[in-house]
């Protein structure tokens, strides 16, 4: 039982927690702009950078250095909206996502120019697990993520029903039309969407490469999971893209718990395959997906 | 080292897009610039380069001089082939040399260069399934073949006193084919494999893959897979979790980067296997030396020897084939590397020029072995036991 939770419940929220953070912003972008921000791994990336780049000069804990690369990438996105996607933004969407590829690969050559192409680690060496009562033994950085996450969920929820802004965001979401017309600022609520979006995927950067290891392919190789996560949860809602991320986590590192007999349920090589397995299974029933999202 | 590589990429960039002049000769090179072997290339870059600048200061390639033209193959398949394609069709190399791991190589083998028929020489893929494929003899290496490194990694486990292991590889051309040829010859020598199984690379976490290995109480974990990659997470997430606290490794392992992540003190009862140079060798003292001179550092990290050596065979056979003839590549390579001839070592261009231009045979004898290749494109070469010494791997074994 405390095998389960040490080595496969725990580890299993907290990669659901990183999906989960990147998953938030391409819901958000795709609720807002209606358009797949495919360079939305490489903010994550752009994060870790940056607070590795605080790391190596101030010398501060990752966590603590945090907020110089929230800030680095939010004003790499509003700098490319402003260049690559505003002057697209009359044009079928179709160029905006291609647009996005372009910046995606833009950011990456960029990343390695100025940091280079190899691996970087925040903290070197073994990171000792926390253990307590002689039976749970943790990741830190695990129950960091979960705390995050849990934070995240609340502020989220607080900021889209109870502020101005979010009250607008939802609005645009639902008929981005009709909200011009009642004389809502659209260029604000672009604003503040790219503001959260980068910001969380900032944090999900660095808690990636606290996880890992700091490289210029580390948010490009976890997009195609964030975007299950953000479709199985309903494209368009924040909420549900934070589940979705979740649950697409728990499921790849769950499925090759040994639940029946002693061998994992399905051999760990598959854990990825079975995560979009299950989104491919839930959307056939349930198309909307969990909190009914967009359809077309 | 990261201005080296920059420098390099934008050194590339620069001689595919600058005109060249009319005489100048481009030798092609792919190598894994970006991807999971990233850590490995800043001093493969220097090596590669050095053996052109050698080159060029002993008189030149042909009536020119000798341009390196850099693709970036990422160590993996789809990349390597757009690499390779851009080399062969947009620049019109003669000869390639690289790519470095044993899935890019072989992707731009397969689909570019052996049907566009340019010779290619990887200084360092080991894949055993190279052995076999119908190349129409393009396809050389420097190294040996992963059969070979198996058997002799069974040694080496087996004198450590370790009798029951599980084995993880990562599912690319190398990893499957060193781990399967050691598993079998594990078994062979009556060593117990507890576990044998395949990852993916470029996940986040593998706790779940090694709570399942750790099933039936193996003493240690080998793990075949590029330490930029999956194979220093595994690691890691491997002593975080208490479930090993020994690993035995190949070459892919084998790197700085393993001991940057996880640091040297967890691994100190870890053990490594990599094709190496041959003991007490001249030719690879002298190179070191010119090459400690020139970029100061680097010159013991893996595969400079035989980075330096393909580069510098490359540039070898066209000077033999006395044109950018694609066709005569592989017979030249072949006359050049082999014996009987007058043995040239590294940095011997103008010497080796010399010969040729009398119309003499000669033999290159590199830093990393002698390089006389079988029919298949292989050679036979030497595979060492390392250890972690400080912030880097030292060699206490070594068999032929």
């Amino acid at each position: 039982m405390m095998e389960f939770i040490n080595f496969y419940l725990i580890p299993g929220l907290a990669l659901g927690s990183i999906y989960a953070l990147g998953a938030i912003g391409i819901s958000m972008i795709f609720g807002i702009l209606r358009f797949a921000h495919f360079a939305h791994g490489d903010v994550m990336t752009l994060g870790a950078y940056g607070t590795l780049t605080a790391v190596w000069t101030l010398g501060l804990h990752p966590l603590l250095a945090l907020p110089v690369g929230i800030v680095f990438a939010v004003l790499s996105v509003l700098a490319v909206d402003k260049v690559f996607y505003k002057p697209l933004r009359e044009l079928p969407t179709i160029y905006t996502v291609i647009a996005s590829f372009g910046v995606a690969l833009i950011f990456r050559s960029l990343i390695q120019l100025v940091w280079g192409s190899q691996n970087e680690v925040f903290i070197r060496g073994v990171q000792k697990p926390v253990v307590l009562f002689d039976l749970l033994r943790v990741s830190l950085l695990h129950l960091e993520a979960i705390a995050i996450i849990v934070g995240v969920a609340i502020a989220l929820h607080y900021f889209l029903s109870r502020t101005q802004t979010g009250r607008s965001m939802r609005a645009v979401s639902d008929n981005a039309e009709l909200a011009r017309v009642a004389g809502l600022d659209t260029e604000k609520v672009v604003r503040a969407t790219w503001i959260i979006g980068g910001s969380l995927a900032a944090i999900a950067g660095v808690l990636a490469g606290l996880d890992t290891n700091i490289q210029p392919n580390l948010g490009w190789n976890l997009i195609l999971p964030m975007f299950a996560a953000a479709i199985l949860g309903g494209i368009g809602k924040p909420m549900g893209a934070l589940l979705g991320g979740m649950v697409i986590g728990l499921v790849e590192e769950l499925s090759s718990y040994p639940w029946l007999t002693d061998e994992p349920l399905i051999n760990p090589s598959y854990k990825t395959a079975t995560a979009f397995l299950m989104m491919v299974i839930l959307l056939i029933f349930r198309p909307q997906g969990l909190l009914k999202g967009r359809l077309f | 080292m990261k201005k080296s590589i920059v420098m390099a990429a934008v050194a590339g960039l620069l001689a595919s897009t600058a005109m060249a002049q009319a005489e100048d000769v481009k030798v092609g090179a792919l190598m894994d610039v970006t991807g999971p072997l990233a850590s490995f290339i800043p001093p493969l870059m220097n090596a590669a380069n050095f053996a052109i600048k050698h080159v060029n200061d002993g008189g030149g390639l042909l009536t020119g001089k000798a341009v390196l033209v850099v693709g970036d193959s990422q160590a993996a398949s789809q990349p390597a082939v757009d690499a390779a394609n851009k080399l062969v069709n947009v620049e019109n190399v003669p000869i390639i040399m690289g790519a470095l791991a044993s899935g890019s190589t072989i992707a731009a083998a397969t689909a570019v260069t052996i049907p566009a028929g340019v010779v290619q020489i990887s200084p360092t893929a080991t894949s055993p399934s190279m052995t076999d494929m119908k190349d129409g003899d393009h396809l050389f290496r420097l190294v040996p073949s992963d059969n070979y490194q198996g058997e002799v990694l069974t040694k080496i486990v087996l004198a450590e006193g370790i009798k029951k292991v599980a084995i993880t590889y990562v599912n690319n051309d190398y990893g499957v084919g060193i781990a399967t040829t050691f598993n079998e010859a594990f078994k062979k020598a009556g060593g117990e494999v507890t576990a044998f199984e395949k990852h993916e690379d470029k996940k986040n976490s593998y706790r779940s893959e090694i709570a399942t290995l750790s099933k039936g109480k193996p003493e240690a974990l080998v793990v075949i897979a590029y330490a930029s990659g999956s194979g220093s997470k595994i690691v890691k997430q491997a002593i975080e979790g208490g479930f090993f606290s020994r690993f035995i490794g190949t070459d892919g392992l084998r790197d700085d980067q393993l001991i940057k992540e996880v640091g040297a003190d967890a691994l100190k009862d870890s053990f490594f296997s990599a094709p190496t140079s041959p003991d007490k060798n001249d030719a690879s003292a002298k190179l070191h030396e010119m090459f400690n001179a020139e970029y100061k550092e680097g010159a013991d990290k893996p595969f400079v020897d035989q980075t330096y050596d393909a580069t510098f065979l490359a540039a070898l056979a066209v000077e033999k084939a006395g044109s950018t003839d694609r066709t005569k590549m592989s017979q030249a390579l072949r006359d050049v590397a082999s014996a009987p001839g007058e043995v040239i070592g590294p940095g011997e261009w103008a010497k080796a020029k010399e010969l040729i231009k009398a119309g003499k045979d000669i033999n290159y004898e590199g830093a990393g072995g002698s390089y006389e290749f079988d029919a298949n494109g292989d050679v036979t070469g030497y595979i060492g036991k390392f250890v972690v010494d400080g912030e880097t791997y030292k060699q206490i074994a070594i068999f032929q």
